[in-house]
């Protein structure tokens, strides 16, 4: 069965000044509609730029190859008209933080009907929709189209951003650090909210670096370091027992667990090594970690990583 | 001011850089700009250099070629008392480069002052010196400017009343971004840092204001030359600003404007051709620099 | 002892005025884990920048080590600033982007005149923190926009830790970071706690990590005075680190 969204061989590098950053590296994921995929890493692993790409909300100064399709169809080389209609309708973003994607000097009620419009309802339908998604997580319309974005709580701001992404039915919604920012309680309605949306049957992806929101979540995760996947699987899986040393050290970082860091730091974009990209803060690599990447091999239970432990299968 | 060891070798490095990076600036900018700076730095350097650079001396009166246009010997023609108009537009260029500078500078540095005395001190203080800005903003320039020439002209020169006119003319509007940008800086994080850190008021301006100010302040000089030229051409066209043996370019178009109806068109065109050219270069290059200086406003992204 | 009397801090508004601080009462022992909990918007950064001397209150006494706080904010005495320090929560926007990193953490010595004037001793000293709060020589020459956000929150650590303060608050350390940077952070924290006796604030709403790092909690809707006469001391026995 053809995968809702897919993700193949994605490289995306970016020309800087300082040389060519290459923030993603082959990556491959494929999301199902009704799934849930988990895009877990540190800031600069190349999650965001993964999302990004997905919807090509990419500066000028990249490179990209490799493919990404949606339903079958190939977003990278859409003409901009085409991928603006496509954008909003069948996929549609959560931005990071809510209150920086609304408009402060406009009151709340037309700013949603126009983005509503913007994606196809005529105002009547806008109106209708928006009151729907609005009442499904507690808010009403009328009271909250009367406000300023500054008015609102952190909350309440996300709920509405949150209705927003789903005003055109979207199939696809990415979900970019849902929770930044956000109190203990708030995560948890977060988290609810998220699996809802997912329960409507679209393909959700959700970026964070928010361990204990991905294991809410479940799912599937994808664990990224240095711009490529290192492992892939269920996400109950990769809590229980993660397969690459990365997600066993990081799981060790936890305060509830040992609280330990991984020594040492990330290796930078600009000079990734040719061999894996751990290797150098990895406490089971030998010899040949730090001659060749790794591919990623299959697991036993159903997943991928990108760790030569793993290889004689 | 690197902390790292070996001051020699430090200060040789920060050298290095600075010559790296203005090397790279300069390759990223458009054509137009490049252009543009191009013939900046040419003017420039021909008014500069006008008593080496100019064909003929300055004074030379030669009564037999009275009124010449443009020919070989003279490029841009002559004047009605024969001296070589290119010569006299070289050395007019020089005198109104310089004074229009001097304002400039002068304007930039009193607003500057303004503003940062109003953003750090805030309170009343604040609120003091910005209806002083007021009052001084409020004013049409240019009558304001001639009320000061006739005022200062005897006391301070042409050139000196002309360039208290144009400062005293231009400074609002700096003090006014200044302040603006004080106060958004002040909200920043990174400000209490420092004040957690133990920095007075006295080394917030210096080492953190100052340096985040100086773009701004840069672009604010360039964008009030070009200003500066025109009013000083126009104080001293109308006989208000350089006295006319100190031959500015607006004295040169005055005595432009008489020869035109003899017939001479030479003498208004080319004086006046200068001035746009500097305005022109200087315009240029302040665009390219004012949407450098706020690359968030810029939308990166393929929309 | 770091003892803060019922803090009162409103700012004004359209509305009128917002009580952010109302008569919050706080004692922080030496060497102590004190975690510092509550939702959004209940005052925990404001409650920090006034314990850091950044900003005034509106009432209320503060007392470091005996000595009353009378002047706040840029007046005040730098023998006492230094012995308090703020790690933000947004290290992007709490550096001066100008300054390189290594320039931006002996700032604070360089403001109040305590650099070491001989060369090698600054690198040393630089070199020397910099290795505790896990950044490499090389980050040490790069602007902000040039490292990461843990990377930038290293230097924002190694920075308010360089002044040898008593008392250090972290507002909402690692929110923004993964969980290894924060860990990292922390245990350098631990470190310099062993070796100065120094006094941790958690300002945080990961409960977790409060329930196992600190060795107390308070919750600052509980530390207002507003309904009691006294404030009840907080246990302050100061918390061994753990193993």
């Amino acid at each position: 069965m053809t995968a809702l969204l897919e993700v193949e061989g994605l490289s995306v590098a970016f020309r800087t000044r300082r040389g060519v950053v290459q923030a993603l590296s082959q990556a491959s994921v494929a999301v199902q509609p009704g799934q849930l995929l988990l895009v877990v890493g540190e800031s600069g692993s190349g999650k965001t730029v993964l999302a990004h790409t997905m919807l090509r909300l990419l500066p000028r100064n990249v490179d990209v190859s490799g493919s990404v399709r949606l339903g079958g169809q190939e977003l990278l080389d859409l003409p901009p008209g085409v991928l603006r209609r496509l954008r909003g309708r069948r996929m549609a973003l959560i931005p990071q933080s809510p209150a920086s994607s609304l408009n402060p000097v406009r009151r709340l009620g037309g700013q949603l009907l126009e983005a509503a419009q913007a994606r196809g309802l005529t105002k009547q339908q806008a109106r209708t929709r928006l009151r729907e998604l609005l009442d499904e997580v507690g808010l009403d319309l009328d009271v909250v189209g009367g406000r300023y974005v500054h008015q609102l709580s952190g909350g309440m701001q996300q709920r509405i951003v949150n209705a927003m992404a789903l005003v055109g039915a979207p199939d696809v919604v990415i979900a970019d650090e849902p929770t930044s920012g956000l109190d203990a309680d708030l995560v948890d309605t977060t988290a609810a909210q998220l699996r809802a949306i997912s329960a409507r049957g679209a393909a959700l992806v959700v970026i964070t670096h928010d361990l204990r929101l991905a294991q809410r979540l479940g799912g599937r995760l994808a664990l990224l370091y240095a711009s490529r996947i290192v492992e892939v699987g269920p996400t109950a899986a990769f809590f229980a027992a993660p397969a690459h040393p990365y997600g066993r050290e990081l799981l060790r970082a936890l305060p509830e667990r040992e609280g330990k860091s991984i020594p040492g730091m990330s290796p930078q974009l600009t000079a990734l090594p040719g061999h894996c990209a751990f290797a150098d803060r990895c406490p089971d690599r030998f010899d040949r970690c730090t001659q060749t990447v790794p591919d990623l091999y299959p697991l036993p239970g159903g997943g991928l990583a990108r760790c030569f432990a793993h290889a004689e299968r | 001011m690197s902390a790292s060891s070996g001051t020699l070798s430090a200060s040789l490095r920060a050298r290095g850089r600075l010559w790296q990076r203005l090397t790279d600036a300069v390759g990223r900018w458009p054509a137009s700009v490049r252009v543009a700076a191009g013939v900046l730095v040419a003017l420039v350097a021909a008014a500069l250099l006008a008593s080496i650079v100019a064909p003929l001396d300055n004074t030379a009166v030669d009564l037999d070629r009275v009124l010449e246009g443009p020919s070989a010997a003279h490029l841009m023609g002559t004047d009605e008392v024969g001296r070589d108009l290119l010569t006299r537009v070289l050395h007019g260029a020089r005198i109104s480069l310089t004074i229009a500078a001097a304002a400039a500078l002068a304007a930039v540095a009193a607003g500057t002052l303004v503003g940062v005395l109003a953003g750090t001190l805030g309170g009343r203080i604040d609120a003091v010196l910005m209806r002083v800005t007021d009052v001084f903003a409020s004013q049409n320039h240019f009558l304001f400017g001639v009320l000061l020439l006739v005022l200062f002209r005897p006391a301070l020169g042409g050139a000196g009343a002309v360039m208290l006119a144009v400062g005293l003319t231009h400074w609002p509007s700096l003090a006014r971004i200044v302040r603006g940008e004080l106060m958004s800086l002040r909200e920043r994080p990174f400000v209490a840092a420092a004040v957690g850190g133990g920095a007075n008021r006295r080394r917030l301006v210096r080492r953190h204001y100052l340096p985040h100010l100086l773009p701004a302040v840069g672009l604010a000089f360039v964008l009030t030359v070009p200003h500066a030229i025109f009013h000083e051409s126009a104080y001293s066209f109308l006989g208000l600003g350089l006295p006319a043996h100190q031959a500015s370019l607006g004295n040169i178009l005055a005595d432009g404007q008489r020869s035109l109806l003899a017939g001479g068109w030479w003498i208004a065109l080319f004086p006046g051709l200068a001035m746009l050219a500097a305005a022109m270069t200087t315009g240029t290059i302040a665009e390219y620099w004012r949407e450098h200086l706020h690359p968030r406003w810029r939308s990166e992204l393929e929309l | 002892m770091l003892s803060a009397e019922a803090i009162t801090k409103r700012f004004g508004g359209r509305s009128g005025a917002v009580v952010a601080v109302d008569r919050v009462s706080l004692t922080v022992e030496r060497g102590a884990r004190l975690g510092l909990v509550g939702p959004s918007g209940s005052g925990k950064s404001t409650l920090a920048q006034i314990i850091a001397m950044l900003l005034a209150p509106d009432s209320g006494v503060l007392t470091i080590d005996g000595d009353r706080v009378d002047t706040w904010g840029a007046r005040c005495s730098r023998e006492l600033r230094h012995r308090v320090q703020l790690v933000f929560q947004a290290p992007r926007i709490a550096v001066d982007p100008r300054l390189r990193i290594g320039d931006a953490i002996l700032e604070p010595l360089a403001a109040s005149g305590t650099l070491p004037s001989v060369a090698d001793e600054r690198g040393e000293l630089l070199r020397t923190w910099a290795t505790r709060v896990g950044l490499t020589a090389d980050l040490l020459e790069r602007f902000p926009h040039e490292v990461s956000e843990g990377q930038l929150q290293r230097a924002c650590l190694a920075r308010a830790l360089v002044v040898r303060p008593r008392y250090l608050i972290c507002d909402e350390l690692s929110s923004m970071l993964d969980v290894s940077t924060q860990a990292a952070l922390l245990e350098t924290i631990a470190a310099v706690q062993d070796e100065q006796d120094l006094a941790v604030l958690l300002i945080t709403h990961d409960r977790v990590l409060a329930d196992t790092w600190c060795g107390q909690i308070a919750d600052i809707r509980e530390l207002s005075t507003r309904d009691q006469q006294c404030p009840p001391p907080l246990p302050s026995s100061p918390v061994s680190t753990r193993a």
